[in-house]
């Protein structure tokens, strides 16, 4: 039974106990308005970003490449196509750790000849270490066979450019490369990841996006740990360009041939389109190798100290040397100082004046009377010196410019050298000096300043060939790109079209002619090809007292200093369909080393056409 | 009428028209309506956040299944008949903590979990408990007035066992513990002299334990207090969870729809962060509505408690009601970042077999505070 005093002491508690309970409760209350706040800041005010920020956490974009274009010849004949090749690697975390199992991979799965690559510093990328590239079949079989014993090793297939005709394409094609430095700032990371392949020279450089292609995007809701859970949307890749070449197959390899891995360039060209046929550069390297598709070494041994990754046909910068007399003997009609039967008398050397210094020609005893015909059959100086000497540079610069030398042809390939077209101006802004009548003389004869590239020289013959007229050449003949018809560069006005043909008959007789500086070419009812040889000194001879003969026979010594043999050409007249010029370095002999090679692409080319 | 006393119980007695066999059972229909609907919440959330896992789901059900029997079989014992009980219960819940610290578990760095063969649990998930109710058991274990050395006693029971916490290692927890053990020797009247003398040995002892306190001690407090300090990635797990509430929005992305907890993006999502599930899955809307049932329920505890006949049973109710609250308050401020991370689970919700067990004991002591209505 419950009392009153019961009563008053329940009460007197349950006060005490509410007073206490609040002060518990204004503490907790604290809490509880943080809290709300909190909760409001989050679900209401900071809603869009955290709701951004839980889609970056579930959703990754992985980029989706289209296969790279393939590269084929008009026939459809492959010329860089993909591969899937098979590499082992390793995280580069785990490698440490994981010697042994390294060691294992070598000891029981790789060939023998992969020592070397373990020799290398290995490729890091994206935290992997590659220990082999494109597995042949064999370690690919012995290592399904062994990979339990080697779980830190992975296999990743990845596609890779491939050139079936290894060497020969090389200078044309170029190779890929691991993207670097540079072009990491200019390139996206989304497009070109850090891992990416990149064209680095030739046609995979300068088509380089078109052959790529547009990167797709796949977005993938991922788990925290990574894991694939389903595709939300995807972006499909642009379909890459495919390129096809103009250049012909049976050319190129007879080039490559002809070269033999001397250093030299050929350049092969149809004057009426301006379509390159052949274009080789000699030593050349396996492009295979840099694009990771194939181990080993991208260039010979033999080879190393030739620089091979040099294109000739387009870097190379030679003194036109005699290949540039028939311009200048053009020049000289059209300018109407000579004749087709001015006559110089060639004794051997030429003198402005009197007890002047003498210049020497290449034939001691010189060529006798000598007509324009003559003079280009026989390549005498003397006749082009005093032509040169009555021209002035003027008149040559500009009227040389208009063949293009000094000039880029603007072909679709990187590292093109502007040929040197000399002029008072550049000697006096490149030199320093005021100009000479002496350079005039020695340009003449396409020596001292001015120099060429194989593929400028073809350029400018293909006018003498085509009768003025000038094609952009180009390696690229398809019609998914827009500039594939043949684009007229410039046209060469020659005012009496006669000139022409007396310059195109002295061409011819280079070779038919019994005098003639290639008369070794000459095959009775063979095909009619214009030509003319030049040697181009490297070392020019001055000594007076010594014959020139004399004097290079101690230069040639050094096989450094040789003469380049050069040989310009162009057939069969009277419709020629192929330009081509020839440069073997220290080769020597024009006629006898360069002008074979020439005559052959000729007349192979013939047989190509005649069958197609 | 007559000269009866007034407080005669059987004057007083109010007309009862029918015997509701529901409220004879449950004591309190709306107490135990919004601690099943948490419950049943509980296990919906905890499906969502396991991956969708019905073992796991079965196996909290039988927790709860054999904690909401439980309970009703407390909470029609008199409190006198297990007062003693309970007193003593602290001995067992000590006895654990110090068991836990020799004999850990293995696979933990700390020494937090028992492993008893066919399931472990924390000891001190029990003393949370255990420590206020059995303070509350020894401050009315008779009619007379509380003395002093009662309210000395009662607080080194509640610092020796927040100190075994310390040293498993969970500084949280400890302080956590502590809390509990406070909160029942407040309410139940320590005087503020009392108090006074506390805070002033506190200022003089503090500096002397610190310095007593060996390097590794000092710091596992540095490096709890410290944000820039963050050895168990907790900065990464607290954005993890925010992003999913602040992502849930008002509405919510749906009962196993959220992405952040689908896709395993927030941590330890089945228990102690399992408020972020909610808030992803159900947004600000669902969050208001878990609280308001929690409201619901500490309303009823306090309702209770404030109309108990004793002082035990008064005590009790509002002493397991703070708790209560508190626990909840801690694990969500946690989850949403405005608190250094604790092992403290969502009350009732979370999943672990030993809090949804000794919270429910917690409600059927609560429960039999309440005079049946006859």
């Amino acid at each position: 039974m419950r009392t009153i005093q019961d009563l008053r002491r329940d009460e007197k508690d349950t006060q005490s106990l509410r007073s206490r309970s609040g002060v518990i409760f204004f503490f907790l209350l604290i809490l509880i308005i943080s809290g709300v706040f909190k909760i409001l800041q989050l679900t209401v005010l900071d809603r869009v970003n955290y709701e951004a920020e839980s889609d970056k956490n579930r959703i990754i974009n992985i980029p989706i490449y289209p296969a790279r274009g393939l590269i084929t010849l008009e026939d459809g004949t492959l010329i860089a196509e993909n591969i899937v090749t098979k590499d082992l690697y390793i995280k580069t975390k785990l490698y440490e750790a994981s010697i042994d199992q390294v060691e294992h991979l070598h000891d029981k799965v790789l060939d023998e000849n992969r020592k070397l690559d373990q020799l290398q510093v290995p490729i890091q990328d994206e935290g992997k270490i590659w220990l082999a590239r494109n597995l042949s079949e064999q370690e690919l079989a012995k290592y399904e066979v062994q990979k339990n014993s080697m779980p830190n090793i992975q296999l990743e297939a990845k596609l890779r450019r491939y050139l079936p005709h290894k060497n020969l394409f090389s200078h044309v094609i170029g190779h890929l490369g691991l993207i670097n430095m540079d072009e990491r700032l200019s390139l996206s990371r989304a497009e070109y990841p850090d891992d990416s392949f990149i064209g680095k020279v030739g046609l995979e450089k300068s088509y380089e996006k078109k052959l790529r292609g547009k990167t797709g995007i796949s977005l993938m809701e991922v788990d925290v740990y990574g894991n694939k859970i389903r595709e939300i949307n995807r972006v499909s890749p642009d379909k890459p360009f495919n390129l096809t070449l103009t250049l012909d197959l049976r050319l190129q390899k007879i080039a490559q041939e002809e070269l033999a891995n001397r250093r030299g360039a050929v350049v092969a060209l149809d004057p009426k389109t301006g379509f390159i046929k052949a274009l080789v550069s000699s030593p050349d390297y396996n492009p295979n190798i840099l694009n990771g598709s194939e181990s080993g070494y991208p260039v010979s041994e033999s080879s190393m100290e030739d620089s091979p990754f040099f294109n000739r046909a387009i870097s190379g910068l030679y003194p036109p040397a005699s290949t540039i007399k028939p311009f200048i003997g053009l020049l000289g009609l059209e300018e109407e100082l000579i004749t087709e039967s001015t006559i110089v008398e060639d004794k051997g050397f030429f003198q402005l004046r009197e007890e002047g210094r003498k210049y020497r020609g290449w034939k001691e005893d010189g060529h006798g009377r000598v007509d324009l015909k003559k003079a280009i059959v026989e390549s005498s100086d003397v006749y082009f010196y005093e032509l040169a000497s009555k021209l002035t540079i003027d008149r040559i610069s500009s009227f040389l410019l208009r063949f293009g030398f000094g000039e880029i042809s603007g072909i679709d390939l990187i590292n093109e050298s502007k040929s040197i077209l000399p002029t008072r101006n550049w000697k006096l802004g490149n030199i320093g000096e005021a100009w000479f009548v002496g350079d005039t003389i020695n340009i003449g004869i396409g020596q001292g300043y001015i120099s060429s590239t194989p593929l400028q020289l073809a350029v400018s013959l293909s006018a003498i060939a085509n009768k003025g007229k000038i094609f952009q050449p180009k390696l690229i003949k398809n019609n998914q790109l827009d500039d594939y018809e043949p684009d007229l560069l410039m046209e060469v006005q020659i005012e009496n079209p006669r000139h022409g043909n007396i310059i195109e008959k002295s061409m011819i007789s280079v070779i038919n002619s019994w005098n003639g500086t290639a008369h070794n070419l000459y095959e009775e009812g063979g095909i009619t090809i214009a030509g003319k040889t030049g040697t181009a000194q490297i070392k020019s001879l001055t000594d007076q007292d010594l014959t020139v003969r004399e004097e290079y026979e101690g230069v040639r010594k050094d096989i450094n200093n040789r003469d380049h043999a050069l040989f310009a050409s162009y057939g069969p007249v009277p419709d020629p369909n192929l330009v081509v010029v020839v440069i073997v370095e220290n080769g020597e002999s024009g006629s006898a080393v360069a002008a074979p090679i020439a005559k052959r692409l000729i007349e192979e080319y013939q047989i190509n056409i005649n069958e197609s | 009428m007559s000269n009866r006393n007034p407080l005669d119980y059987s004057i007083n007695k109010p007309l009862v028209t029918s015997f509701n066999p529901f409220s004879y059972l449950f004591k309190d229909i709306t107490l135990v309506s919004a601690l099943i609907a948490v419950l049943v919440f509980g296990l919906a959330m905890l499906y969502s956040s396991s991956g969708q896992s019905f073992s796991m789901v079965m196996r909290q059900s039988i927790y709860v299944f054999v904690g909401l029997i439980m309970m009703i079989f407390i909470s029609h014992l008199k409190p006198d008949s297990y007062k003693n009980i309970l007193m003593h219960s602290y001995w067992m819940g000590l006895l654990l903590l110090i068991y836990v610290l020799f004999n850990p578990a293995e696979g933990y760095t700390t020494s937090r979990w028992i492993d008893i063969g066919f399931f472990q649990f924390q000891p001190s998930e029990i003393i949370r408990l255990i420590l206020p109710l059995s303070i509350v058991a020894y401050l009315h274990r008779k009619e007379s007035k509380i003395r002093l050395e009662d309210w000395l006693y009662t607080t080194l029971a509640a610092l020796i066992c927040s100190y075994l916490v310390f040293e498993q290692p969970d500084l949280g927890t400890s302080i956590i513990v502590f809390t509990s053990g406070i909160i029942p020797i407040y309410l139940a009247g320590l005087p503020y002299r009392v108090i006074a003398a506390y805070l002033g040995m506190l200022a003089i002892v503090s500096p002397f334990i610190w310095s007593s306190l060996l390097d590794y001690q000092k710091q596992r407090v540095l490096t709890y207090f410290d944000s820039n300090v963050d050895p168990l990635g907790d900065g990464w797990n607290i954005a993890q969870s925010q992003t999913a509430i602040g992502s849930g929005g008002f509405f919510g992305k749906g009962y196993l729809q959220g992405t952040q907890s689908q896709l395993n993006f927030i941590p330890e999502s089945h228990s102690d962060f399992i408020f972020s599930v909610i808030g992803e899955e159900f947004g600000l809307l669902g969050i208001s509505c878990l609280f308001i049932v929690y409201g619901i329920i500490i309303w009823r505890i306090f309702k209770i408690g404030l109309s108990a006949q004793s002082p035990f049973e008064r005590l009790a109710c509002c002493s397991l009601g703070f708790i209560f609250l508190l626990f909840i308050l801690i694990n969500v401020s946690m989850v949403i970042g405005i608190i250094p991370v604790v092992g403290v689970p969502l009350p009732l919700i979370s999943q672990g077999g030993t809090s949804i067990v000794v919270h429910l004991l917690a409600f059927g002591v609560i429960l039999s505070a309440k005079r049946p209505q006859l």
